[in-house]
């Protein structure tokens, strides 16, 4: 338009745009409804969020409960961070319409931050990396973007050269007419973490009293458990890294007064180190020296002796839009006699396969051949029963198995909070780092 | 013991070391605004009909500058006039640490929008396009996203009338060679939650077996212990106003546990939320009112000789939760009596804290405290040893707590983001939860 024309045309429009808007105060309501019904469709894939809080919090787009239903698919990935918070990772992946559109956000927790400051901070990650999507559809005429001015910047000079020291304490009671138990624990850890090196030392006691009464006559049972853990591991490449552990242990489950090991190793990772929160393939062999002193006399007739022992251990971690994987293998033997060995797997497989239907298999094997800790003295029934003690066993599993199918209503938008909100039976399992 | 003294040492060098760190982070928060502007998303648009100084103002959280090779963003934008107005294309293009992040927007200006009005389209447009670069840098914790209108979450297009059904079906087992445990759960779900009603029909089983092999004085035997329970659960809920709500509980249940065969209750109910519902996910106060009608049928004869019997029971809750900056709480009081016998009561207290005393100190509290004199169920000929060390048995009892607290103290490097994934990241935990 030329600018002769606009001013001719100026007038005109003045008095069209307040048709208009007399018009919007009347169907504003219905207008709204209309532009959120074309809003995206997004799957938030993320188990540790607020769902309910971010639905509350972003009301431009609409929630459904199956990914390949959804135009944008946000995979949450996390990792831990050197000062102890969590590194998010929001993948947005555009699909359907949005075929191809493709973003990654971050979002990074501290240590010291709360659950609301947590939920708050990645509700606004969520929100910016939606723009991109939400602008595309004709609800972004009614989205508001404003920006404070820093009243304060801060900058952190870090005086403590990445060192993070912590120290907790935990105490559980439980009980009632029959039945009593404690537990205290505590630990401390100091640990740096930089892209170079990775230090962490770990320092815990647990101890555990139960009380049952039994027609007048009560059964006591105590188990304790003190253990220190350290790790330095130096980067060599994306790919290699280098380094050892060293920890101590004093059980009484497993017949342990004092036991040390110390072992070097080595690591590699077949996808880059970078791409960690989505895939790993890590290949880690340990070579382990193993002075032990035994509680009781073990059933090799040993109170006391020093072991060589190698493993060497494969996991494969993987987080994709179909679902996530996680397994290990390892292997160990003894270097004074090869018969002694040990072969342990471990899964999770969870797979969100077609529309509504979703699959999760979780299981753990060990195939044992010598457990040279076993005491000869055996256990009690009440040891037993009560599992304190390890028995003589050539194999341990667990295994679970979960199946779910979902159909109706795609939409998950509504919070609705009265009477409380009705959690869903069945199992859940939650795996933390 | 040698490693409860090395505990008892470290944790006294963690004493001292507190008193520094406190002293370092003060001095830590060093003044830094100037440079506060090289933390500014640079950008660049090529657009000859844009009034740079308007985006300039409306933009203020990315620094629009002059020469284009400095740029962290470089926007082209182009106009098209069409019969219905004016296109304009806007051409995002990441450069230096934004390499390769590019995408493009359109923004349509109808023939009936003002100058004004069109300004301001193209303003939110280059906002929205480079959302996703200023999301990387420091200011984006200054920016507020949000949608002008209040909405309606059920503003959507639904054949199914917002009605999910589920089925789902988990097993557990673990074992090795003297003992074994296999748990499994179903159930069927249906529900239907809108803001103005909210249903939720739920039916369920679970089973649980453990085998332990014994051997004693050479004499081999194996333990099998048995637990079952299977349930149905019905909730409809009206919503009122903000604060009030009316609905009814349905439930039928067995359990081993319980020496229940069979339960039927109905049970309508009232509930009071002092804050108004919308802020639910910041704070409750709920006040749960009801009353229902339980027909049982015991499994074998209870304390009170009875095989079956038909109670009228009256229950109220008040819940607080809190979710706060500083922290969040839950705490819920319930008392509940039997009609036909005052005396037969229960009173339950309930909390989950997790508070923030000051950056790095925290205190996670949970428990529970139950004053029991209801236990109307009991089986007359008591539990096995068995069935006690498994608790696979309620039994008789005046009170049930559990009680938890843990704190924990973090200092040093506590902001650093630093990610080093090698070695793996130090275990980790598996926590499963059964149950309905």
């Amino acid at each position: 338009m030329k600018r002769a024309e606009r001013i001719l045309v100026l007038p005109l429009m003045a008095v069209l745009i307040l048709g208009t808007a007399s018009l919007f105060a009347q169907t504003g309501k219905s207008d709204i409804e209309a532009l959120k019904k074309t809003a995206p469709k997004i799957y938030v894939d993320c188990g540790s969020c607020d769902i309910d809080y971010i639905k509350t919090e972003i009301t431009f787009v609409n929630y459904v409960r199956d990914r390949k239903e959804a135009q944008i698919h946000i995979l949450v990935t996390t990792l831990r961070t050197g000062g102890g918070g969590r590194e998010y990772t929001l993948s947005f992946l555009g699909q359907n319409e949005f075929a191809g559109i493709d973003d990654v956000q971050e979002y990074y927790s501290n240590k010291t931050d709360t659950d609301d400051e947590i939920r708050m901070g990645l509700v606004n990650a969520l929100k910016m990396g939606l723009m991109t999507y939400v602008a595309k559809t004709p609800i972004s005429s009614r989205i508001s973007i404003d920006y404070s001015e820093p009243e304060k910047p801060k900058a952190a000079v870090d005086k403590w050269k990445s060192w993070v020291f912590s120290l907790s304490g935990h105490a559980y009671l439980n009980g009632e007419k029959s039945y009593k138990s404690h537990s205290l624990s505590g630990s401390f850890s100091a640990s740096r973490v930089t892209p170079d090196i990775k230090i962490g030392l770990s320092l815990s006691s647990y101890h555990n009293k139960d009380l049952f009464t039994y027609e007048g006559e009560s059964i006591r049972s105590t188990s304790t458990t003190h253990e220190f853990e350290g790790l330095a591991v130096k980067s060599l490449s994306e790919h290699w890294s280098a380094g050892a552990f060293l920890s101590m242990n004093s059980s009484t489950y497993s017949n342990i007064r004092f036991g040390l090991t110390a072992a070097p190793a080595v690591e590699f990772n077949l996808f880059p180190y970078s791409q960690s929160t989505r895939r790993q393939l890590r290949f880690l062999y340990k070579l382990a020296f193993m002075p032990i002193r035994y509680r009781e006399e073990t059933i090799y007739f040993k109170t006391r002796e020093n072991l060589w022992n190698e493993s060497l251990s494969v996991s494969l971690e993987l987080s994709e839009k179909w679902g996530t994987i996680s397994t290990s293998l390892e292997g160990s033997h003894y270097f004074h006699d090869f018969s002694k060995n040990r072969l342990s797997m471990f899964g999770i497989v969870s797979l969100q396969l077609y529309k509504g239907l979703s699959i999760f298999v979780l299981g753990s094997g060990s195939r044992l051949r010598g457990q040279l800790s076993l005491a000869k003295g055996g256990a009690s029934l009440d040891e037993i029963l009560l599992r304190r003690r390890e028995l003589a066993t050539k194999y341990t599993y667990f295994f679970s198995v979960g199946f779910s199918y979902t159909f109706g209503s795609i939409f998950t938008n509504v919070v609705n909070p009265r009477f409380g909100s009705t959690g869903g039976g069945g199992m859940s399992v939650s795996i933390g780092d | 013991m040698r490693s409860k003294v090395i505990a008892g040492f470290l944790g006294i060098l963690a004493f001292v070391a507190v008193l520094p760190a406190s002293f370092a982070f003060g001095q830590a928060e060093v003044q830094k605004s100037d440079d506060q502007k090289k933390d500014v998303l640079r950008v660049y648009v090529d657009c000859d009909k844009c009034n740079m100084e308007f985006l300039q103002k409306e933009i203020a959280f990315v620094n629009f500058i002059k020469e284009r090779q400095a740029a962290q963003v470089y926007v082209l934008i182009k106009t098209q006039e069409t019969p219905e107005g004016m296109d304009y294309e806007l051409s995002f293009s990441g450069e230096k640490e934004f390499g390769g992040i590019q995408h493009t927007l359109k923004y349509t200006a109808p023939k009936t929008d003002g100058e004004d009005a069109v300004k301001q389209g193209l303003a939110r447009t280059l906002k929205m396009g480079l959302m996703r670069y200023a999301a990387k840098t420091p200011v984006a914790s200054r920016i507020r996203i949000g949608l002008i209108d209040k909405v309606k979450p059920t503003d959507v297009v639904d054949k199914w009338n917002f009605w999910v059904f589920s089925a789902s079906i988990d097993g557990f087992f673990s074992g090795q060679e003297t003992y074994n445990s296999q748990s499994i759960y179903g159930s069927l779900t249906a529900s239907r939650v809108t803001p103005g009603l909210k249903v939720r029909l739920s039916t369920s089983a679970s089973y649980n077996r453990n085998t332990f092999k014994i051997e004693e004085d050479g004499i081999k035997s194996t333990i099998k212990s048995n637990s079952e329970s299977r349930s149905f659960s019905g909730l409809v809920v009206k919503s009122i106003d903000d604060h009030w709500s009316v609905g009814a509980y349905f439930s039928a249940y067995s359990s081993t546990y319980q020496n229940i065969k069979l339960s039927l209750t109905p049970a309508p109910a009232i509930e009071y939320d002092l804050f108004p519902y919308s802020e639910s996910t910041k704070r409750q106060l709920r006040f749960l009112y009801r009353i229902g009608f339980s027909l049982n049928r015991y499994g074998e004869e209870t304390i009170y000789l009875k095989t079956k019997e038909s109670l009228l029971r009256e229950a109220l809750e008040v819940t607080l939760e809190l979710k706060r900056k500083w922290g969040t709480v839950s705490l819920s009081l319930e008392g509940s009596n039997y009609l036909h016998a005052l005396k037969k009561y229960r009173l339950m207290l309930d909390t989950e804290m997790s508070i923030r005393i000051f950056k790095g100190l925290s205190f996670n509290i949970y428990g529970s405290y139950s004053k029991i004199k209801d236990q109307l169920f009991l089986a007359r000929s008591g539990a096995s040893l068995e069935e006690v060390l498994l608790r696979r048995r309620e039994l008789e009892t005046d009170f049930n707590y559990y009680f938890s607290i843990g704190f924990s103290y973090s200092f040093g490097s506590i902001y650093s983001k630093v990610v080093n994934p090698r070695f793996g990241s130090g275990g980790r935990s598996i926590s499963i939860h059964m149950g309905g």
